[in-house]
């Protein structure tokens, strides 16, 4: 079974918007759950709030995206959540581990073996090929896999993204677009429970920014839950939850096209109409 | 004041890099001040030559006592003054040897005495002595040549120029004549109108010729000490430009760190210069604006560096003085090597930072624009190339990689590693050789003991040791072939002294017959059945090279006797060698007994090596600075690679696999460079040296220090590598990669 499947998210993307995690959100239980989470830079007089005292959940197999303006703290939020950036206070667990409270290299481990990253700026490496970059994530991943399986996994997730034949590129020979893809394989070949994309369109024309997404958008198919930053309303209309910042708190907060209540109190989904 | 603005903002902007980089271009500036050491020495050497009128002729003489020398001499255009002095030796009350020397003391003109404490002799008996050799007030009686009781009493401390260094006392001349049982003089000092060596040299001669027109020989080679040098001067030249080489060792290796600092502050700043290129600014305005960096650690380096490089030289020059003349030095500075050194740092900066800010500012706008990190991987050739090599994991991969896209970075990484070890095996490879030489100078030595009595002359019997299976009468004195100073040692033909193994040739056997040091031989083209002229106190004598011995200093080596005829004192010697370690008992009166296993030059060797090791702890600062900023800037610049490595699930040991993966071939080409670079440049200065002196120093390379030299590259990297990737690690992998957009 293909990671992605690659042909039917681009030939029909956003045709089929109810994921099976979406039908019933308050049954399920949260990936991700955020309890009076903030982050702040600096101390005194010189302090900057990222993110102020953020409560969520995000549903296992949902899409959902971060919206709102610059400086809002989306970002903040997608890397505290992606496990890249850590909280000055509350508590974060994600798929039922407190990833506040891992040190630095056990979040790395951690990193490696459950989430998978795509940044707005590739940040492939640039001195190994499409190949080797896919590559590199099984290795850090610490799974036991043999290196004819790592290659065939490598291979099976370019497929995936519609870059089987540009696998001995480097970054570098490959266009935006190309890159984002190679980024997309890089961020699933470990089949992690949880993909974050921080802006992962932001650099990309339309096209190719389309087709991004609809790879993201595809992974939900598999149980994937998939966290994507964005300031395009248009495209975080298709998101299953909708989480909006403003000034480094949640302004709005809606699931299904129903609002949730704010703050969350349970480590289950418990939306509420207002 | 917008300069210096300018300049705390760059510092502010990366402090460690720029404060790393002033600090090793200081020492680097600091250690090519060593280059005014013989400014510096010869300064208060001068200064007090001149003060206290030193001789320009020193002779050794018979007793002069029936010539009148002012007369004797009054033919001789070029002499000024000629002072008859006496020299003696009489046993303190410890029983040590105290050279005594008596001269004119009411009107000095010659090699003046300077008093530190009490007065000058003004009586009969009374003596000034040098520091440190007796107390003010010591009295004692010793015996005068004819048997009479003479008593002696320390009134004053003090001495000469001359004399500095020996424990010498000084009198009038009727006392030390009563003591040597001299009428006249048996040593004479002049001071002529012309200073320069050929004019001293020829003055000296006919000096000679008077003297024995008058009966009187002189017992050693004339001493001249031309252009009111002191005799000292040379040789510390010699350290000083052994010092200087590794000095300029030390600013080059500085210049190369300045260099990659400067590349990196500027090549950072490409997109940076590029938006204000693309808001209307002019290349050549970018360029004077990213050159000024550079041209402010200069700058800050030369202000540090250049008092540091008088400090260096004149704490160098003070212990230089202090061990070997007993002079302790004023301050002083050499104008030249200050602007030296500080053009040296700031025309070296202006060249290093014009070439990277031309390379940024000549960069197409748009890609400057566009490449945040610089040229991206792939471009060259080299790269893709190397990019087809998938061996090894992929971290060991991406480490090879970025060494060559990094290349400059690389190069100046492997140039200061180099340096480093270069600078290392260099100074533990003069310190072997110097150990090693100073050992191999007594490897033909078979005595145990050898005995002189006091004088310069040969006052042995030859016959004394007849008899005596274990003991031999012999001569040292000092001679010169060709210009070099050398050793004449007199021994009997079939001497159980010295090891008369040759390197080629034959041991003398008949009269007329020498053999030479082979070193020495070689480097003046001397080469058996050569004849050899050699200088000694009583003329010049030829004779034939029969043989080529594997003594390391400049030696000849006679028959005793033909040397004592040739001295005109026909069955004379001047030391008892001994083979067991007691002076033979057939031996009376003073006597001074050196024994082989007493190294006396130890503490002049021991001084040497301080001051080697010394300017080379420099130069190895400045190298090891260079390299751990390199390595610490070359973690830093890579930060946001590293960062996506973390955010994909990079441990802190997969960063430090990259870094220390990309560094040993790197340190192992640095260490096999700096190994081959400490092997010529070590072998290059001992080279000089030899050609400088004549003689086979020969040359060890310190083979044991590999090791060390290697283990100290790779512990100093491994720890600074640690330390960095510790550093870049530690901060939110999320925080670095927004750094990087």
């Amino acid at each position: 079974m293909a990671l992605i499947s690659h042909e039917s998210s681009v030939t029909s993307p956003l045709s089929a918007p109810q994921a099976p995690g979406f039908t019933k959100p308050h049954a399920v239980r949260p990936l991700v759950s955020a309890h009076d989470v903030s982050r702040q830079w600096g101390k005194g007089s010189n302090a900057q709030l990222g993110v102020d005292r953020v409560d969520l959940n995000i549903g296992s197999g949902e899409l959902a995206a971060i919206v709102g303006p610059s400086g809002s703290g989306k970002s903040t939020l997608g890397a505290l959540i992606a496990g890249i950036d850590r909280p000055t206070s509350g508590s974060l667990v994600v798929d039922g581990e407190r990833i506040d409270q891992l040190s630095t290299d056990q979040l790395a481990r951690w990193r490696g073996r459950n989430v998978g990253i795509v940044f707005q700026d590739f940040h492939l490496l640039p001195t190994l090929s499409a190949a080797e970059n896919v590559e590199l994530a099984i290795t850090l991943s610490g799974r036991s896999v043999g290196r004819s399986k790592r290659r065939a996994e490598t291979r099976e997730a370019l497929s995936s993204v519609g870059l089987a034949d540009k696998v001995r590129r480097l970054p570098n020979e490959l266009s935006g677009g190309e890159q984002q893809r190679v980024a997309i394989a890089r961020a699933v070949v470990n089949r992690p429970r949880l993909i974050v994309a921080d802006e992962p369109t932001g650099s990309l024309d339309q096209a190719a920014g389309s087709t991004v997404f609809e790879l993201l958008a595809g992974l939900r198919r598999d149980g994937t839950t998939v966290v994507f930053i964005t300031h395009d309303r248009a495209l975080a209309a298709e998101a299953d939850r909708r989480i909006e910042m403003l000034d480094g708190s949640v302004s709005r907060h809606s699931a299904g096209g129903v609002d949730v209540r704010i703050p969350l109190t349970a480590d289950t989904l418990v939306a509420g109409v207002q | 004041m917008q300069f210096v603005s300018h300049l705390w903002r760059e510092v502010r902007r990366a402090p460690a890099r720029i404060l790393t980089s002033v600090f090793a271009l200081s020492l680097a500036v600091g250690a090519i001040g060593v280059f005014a050491i013989p400014t510096v020495a010869a300064s208060s050497l001068r200064d007090s030559a001149e003060r206290d009128a030193i001789p320009q002729i020193v002779l050794r003489t018979t007793d002069t006592a029936d010539v009148d020398l002012d007369t004797a001499v009054s033919s001789i255009a070029n002499v000024e003054h000629i002072e008859p002095q006496v020299l003696t030796v009489v046993a303190t009350p410890e029983d040590r040897e105290l050279d005594i020397l008596g001269t004119n003391l009411t009107n000095q003109q010659i090699d003046i005495i300077g008093v530190d404490a009490g007065r000058l002799p003004t009586a009969f008996g009374e003596l000034i002595v040098a520091e440190d050799t007796l107390r003010l007030g010591t009295t004692w009686t010793v015996d005068a040549a004819d048997g009479a009781p003479i008593e002696l009493r320390v009134v004053g401390i003090g001495g000469t120029t001359f004399w500095n260094g020996e424990g010498v006392a000084f009198t009038d001349r009727a006392t030390a004549g009563a003591l040597e049982g001299v009428d006249g003089a048996n040593r004479l000092v002049v001071r002529t109108s012309d200073t320069g060596k050929e004019a001293l040299r020829s003055t000296a001669s006919e000096i000679r010729d008077v003297l024995s027109d008058g009966g009187v020989s002189t017992k050693t080679l004339p001493l001249t000490i031309p252009n009111g040098r002191h005799p000292i001067e040379a040789d510390i030249e010699q350290i000083s430009s052994l010092i200087g080489l590794l000095g300029i060792v030390a600013g080059l290796v500085g210049l190369v760190l300045l260099g990659s600092t400067a590349n990196t502050l500027i090549t950072e700043r490409t997109r940076e210069v590029a938006v204000m290129r693309a808001l209307g600014g002019t290349n050549r305005a970018m360029r004077r604006r990213l050159r000024r960096l550079a041209m402010g650690i200069a700058l800050a380096s030369v202000v540090v560096g250049v008092p540091l490089g008088v400090l260096i030289s004149n704490l160098i020059a003070r212990l230089v003085l202090e061990e070997f003349v007993g002079l302790t030095p004023g301050v002083a500075v050499s104008i030249p090597v200050m602007i030296g050194s500080a053009l040296f740092a700031l025309v070296g900066a202006r060249l290093v930072a014009a070439n990277a800010a031309r390379r940024v500012t000549n960069r197409p706008l748009a890609a400057a624009l566009r490449d945040r990190d610089g040229s991206p991987f792939g471009r060259r050739l080299s790269e893709r190339l190397v990019a087809r090599f998938a061996t090894g994991s992929i971290l060991d991969r991406t480490a090879v990689r970025n060494g060559v896209h990094r290349r400059a970075r690389s190069v100046a990484m492997l140039a200061q590693i180099t340096a480093a070890v270069a600078a290392l095996m260099i100074i533990a490879s003069l310190a072997t050789t110097v150990t090693d030489y100073n050992a191999a100078l007594d490897e033909p030595v078979r005595w145990a003991t050898s005995t002189y009595v006091p004088g310069p002359g040969l006052d042995i019997d030859a016959s004394l040791a007849d008899g005596d299976p274990r003991a031999e009468v012999g001569s040292t004195i000092e001679g010169e072939v060709e210009g070099w100073e050398i050793g004449v040692y007199g021994f009997v033909p079939d001497t159980q002294m010295i090891d008369r193994t040759m390197d080629a040739g034959r041991w003398f056997e008949a009269p007329g017959e020498v053999a030479v040091s082979s070193g020495f031989a070689e480097r003046v083209g001397l080469d058996i059945g050569d004849e050899v002229t050699v200088e000694i106190a009583s003329g010049s004598h030829q004779y034939t090279v029969v043989g080529l011995h594997p003594d390391r200093d400049r030696t000849v080596f006679i028959d005793v006797d033909e040397l004592a005829d040739d001295m005109n004192l026909p069955g004379m010697g001047n030391v008892v060698m001994s083979l067991d370690d007691e002076p033979p008992a057939f031996l009376s009166g003073p006597i001074d007994v050196e024994r082989l296993a007493e190294d006396d030059d130890d503490n002049g060797t021991a001084a040497i090596l301080l001051i080697f090791t010394a300017i080379g702890a420099v130069v190895v600062s400045v190298a090891g600075l260079a390299v751990a900023s390199g390595l610490a800037v070359s973690v830093y610049e890579r930060r946001h690679e590293f960062a996506a490595l973390q955010a994909i699930g990079g441990r802190r040991r997969h960063v430090f696999r990259v870094v220390v993966a990309e560094l040993i071939p790197i340190a192992a080409g640095g260490i096999a460079l700096g190994l081959v670079a400490g092997y010529l440049g070590a072998a290059a200065i001992m080279e000089s040296f030899e050609a400088a002196n004549a003689v086979e120093i020969g040359f060890t390379f310190a083979s044991g220090a590999i090791p060390a030299a290697g283990a100290v590259v790779v512990a100093g990297a491994l720890l600074i590598g640690g330390l960095m990737v510790r550093r870049v690690t530690s901060r939110p992998v999320a925080v670095v990669l927004r750094g990087a957009a």
